[in-house]
């Protein structure tokens, strides 16, 4: 009493990618279907992440792609150098189930994840090198587990101090071996010309992003808090003047939503202001949380967003050492990385967004195991009670199932924001 | 002749099996639970004999399980439905070859069971605390799509997007998830195979509790949506073995341990 059924079975890698992209496609429908109808210009990146994560698609085929393991690698230098920087901040549940065999259990589900999906070799776009700023305790450590699965690694000292001569110096000397090494291996001199084109560039991809900014500070706001992660994030890896093109065409479309009174939230949907651990495409949770339950989010201190794009780099004379030291200044001074004993920079600038952005509140995630995170929780905290903004604290992680524990707080903090503007 | 049988009394169904002294399979039947088990048990047994042409006589042990086993009062004997699930699963696997797990979906429960090199039950795993990943929730999907259980292989076969996944554990919630997803325009088929990809990837976590042994074994009336099977495998990444008639392993297994019972106690 038997059958024996045939059905081809998946390789490890096919079910991989059909994981990624199940979880892709949930939330890029959420995006396009769950909320008010999104400008048109965003179809671009929904496009963009459904070829990339539901289709494997590859974009930098024949270019030299660098690797990156934090954002404090200056991505001009790359550029400059005819390379592709390629972020490897990973946000896929998938990914961090992989990576959960190499780090402990309470590891940060970042790293878990950028390290799974390194482990299972299974890129689309596969970093030809890897620079890892040694950063935090878990990214420093993964990059000497990435280079032992066969990648070459190269690690990046960077300092624990940000306001002290000596860690200026430093990471100026690192930068500097960092762009020598990187021209080594690309077989290239760095020159002057193509640099400041590079840090032209991506001095006018900032301006892009500071102009989708203020339109969030508008009483309607014309894009969700979601879709404008969607945007950032695209930045770690699209072809970079595509994306320029994309951004131009989205800050048009915004500029004429804001003339035509359209909001992306509800008539009296709170404000609110998002930090902590950075959301990287899929886990778009906790955000996707905050805007269902009723609010929107109109500004963000994070490094897959703000950070990457708030400060812009300062050159005293246009010769490669002066703006190769420039760069190393603006990916030290600027970062407000809770990695950093001191780091008031990170609360000055969450209450100036607040301010700028005429906030209601601030919501703050930390993933477990994201220590430096959960540290700074406190000082923020005490800052933020300090200043009179209202705060709520939520530490979480990839996995999808407790997304109704987390909705229920969310949703109290909304409401207790909505009865506080009541009774202004 | 003489004849043993297998009553396995489950929480939607009930399935007998007739099988001959030398272990071979007769005949058997399945029918709803309903609302009267006992009732129900005795009616698709005078149904079996009488479509076999067997005498009541003629029928030398019977052995009750599943969980209305105790309300057969009639049976010689009952066994737990883990017991003849493994018995059941290690004879009609004989031709695959040797199994070491064995997965179950029943109509409100779903099982991983372990066996050593002998067919013995060495751990088992229960999802017990609700329908998560069991029959029903097929059931209830199937409804809320608005198709028959028995079009969901089809259908998944005929995907052709990305699995739409169903995030909810609860078939409740779950519904609403389904809801959402038809009001938006997709297509059934992708939301059919996200359903059995999340059915999928919750059994296997059962089946990692209990270590996953090569020779794999899947039965239960999901065992019949070869969608779910497809699912499974590739959650797997592995082949697993389905038998003919997947509903009625567990009471062929209560009927084999009748032969062996009957002639341990009637021994010469």
């Amino acid at each position: 009493m038997s059958s024996l059924q045939s059905h081809t079975i998946e390789t490890p890698n096919e079910k991989q990618n059909r994981h990624k992209a199940m979880e892709a496609i949930k939330v890029l429908n959420t995006l396009k279907e769950g909320f008010k109808t999104p400008p048109k210009a965003m179809d671009y990146f929904y496009n963009l992440f459904e070829d990339v994560y539901c289709k494997q698609k590859a974009l930098h085929d024949d270019k030299v792609k660098v690797g990156t393991m934090c954002i404090q690698i200056p991505s001009e230098i790359i550029y400059a150098l005819d390379g592709v920087p390629i972020r490897l901040c990973n946000g896929f549940y998938t990914d961090d189930e992989i990576g959960s065999d190499f780090l402990p259990q309470k590891a940060c589900p970042l790293v878990k994840a950028s390290v799974g999906h390194l482990a299972s070799k299974n890129l689309t776009d596969k970093p030809d090198m890897i620079y890892s700023p040694t950063t935090c305790d878990q990214k420093t450590k993964a990059g000497t587990l990435i280079a032992s699965f066969g990648y070459d690694v190269v690690d990046v000292d960077f300092p624990r101090t940000k306001e002290s001569e000596i860690s200026r110096e430093f990471f100026r000397r690192s930068i500097r071996e960092f762009s020598a090494d990187l021209s080594l291996k690309m077989g290239k001199k760095l020159s002057k010309k193509k640099l400041k084109a590079s840090i032209s560039k991506i001095g006018y991809a900032q301006s892009l992003y500071h102009r989708l900014s203020d339109f969030r500070k508008n009483r309607t706001v014309p894009i969700l808090g979601n879709d404008m992660f969607l945007v950032t994030n695209a930045f770690f890896f699209d072809k970079i003047d595509n994306w320029i093109d994309a951004c131009e065409k989205l800050v048009d479309e915004l500029e004429q939503r804001v003339k035509d009174d359209i909001h992306a939230g509800g008539k009296i949907s709170p404000r609110i202001v998002y930090t902590g651990s950075p959301p990287i495409f899929p886990n778009y949770k906790i955000p996707i949380i905050i805007e269902d339950s009723d609010a929107i989010i109109v500004a963000d201190e994070t490094c897959s967003s703000n950070r990457m794009f708030n400060d812009r780099v300062a050159v005293d004379e246009w010769f490669v050492n002066d703006m190769i030291d420039s760069l190393a200044d603006k990916y030290l001074k600027a970062c407000t990385c809770p990695i950093f004993s001191k780091n008031n920079d990170r609360i000055r600038r969450i209450i100036e967004l607040v301010k700028s952005h005429n906030a209601d509140g601030v919501i703050y995630q930390a993933f477990a195991g994201c220590t430096v995170y959960e540290l700074e929780q406190r000082s923020v905290l005490e800052a933020m009670e300090k200043a009179g903004i209202s705060i709520l604290y939520i530490e979480s992680d990839y996995s999808p199932s407790q997304q109704g524990q987390l909705s229920t707080r969310v949703e109290a903090f909304v409401e207790s924001l909505k009865i506080k503007n009541r009774n202004k | 002749m003489k004849y043993f049988t297998g009553i396995d009394i489950g929480s939607t169904a009930i399935k007998i099996t007739i099988i001959n002294e030398n272990k071979e399979l007769i005949g058997h039947r399945i029918s709803a639970s309903g609302s009267m088990f006992y009732k129900y048990a005795h009616q698709t047994l005078d149904d079996l004999i009488k479509e076999l042409n067997i005498s009541k006589d003629d029928i030398a042990y019977t052995v009750a399980t599943g969980y209305g086993r105790k309300l057969f009062k009639e049976a010689d004997e009952n066994i737990s439905e883990i017991t003849a699930n493994a018995i059941g699963a290690v004879a009609a696997a004989k031709e695959f070859g040797e199994i070491k797990t064995i997965i179950n979906i029943g109509g409100q429960d779903s099982k991983a069971i372990s066996l050593d090199d002998m067919g013995n039950v060495v751990n088992f795993a229960m999802n017990d605390r609700c329908a998560a990943g069991t029959g029903k929730f097929l059931d209830a999907c199937a409804m809320n799509l608005e198709i028959g259980v028995e079009e969901l292989g089809d259908r998944h076969f005929n995907s052709k997007g990305t699995p739409l996944s169903i995030n909810s554990t609860c078939a409740v919630f779950a519904e609403s998830e389904i809801i959402g997803l038809l009001g938006n325009n997709h297509s059934v088929e992708d939301i059919v195979c996200g359903v059995h990809y999340s059915i999928a990837k919750r059994i296997i976590k059962l089946v990692k509790r209990v270590g996953i042994k090569e020779g794999i074994y899947f039965d239960g009336g999901p065992a019949l949506n070869s969608g779910l099977v497809n699912a499974i495998e590739n959650e797997l990444g592995k082949k697993i073995f389905i038998p003919a008639y997947p509903q009625v392993t567990t009471s062929y297994g209560a009927a084999i341990l009748g032969v062996d019972s009957y002639y341990y106690q009637n021994r010469a």
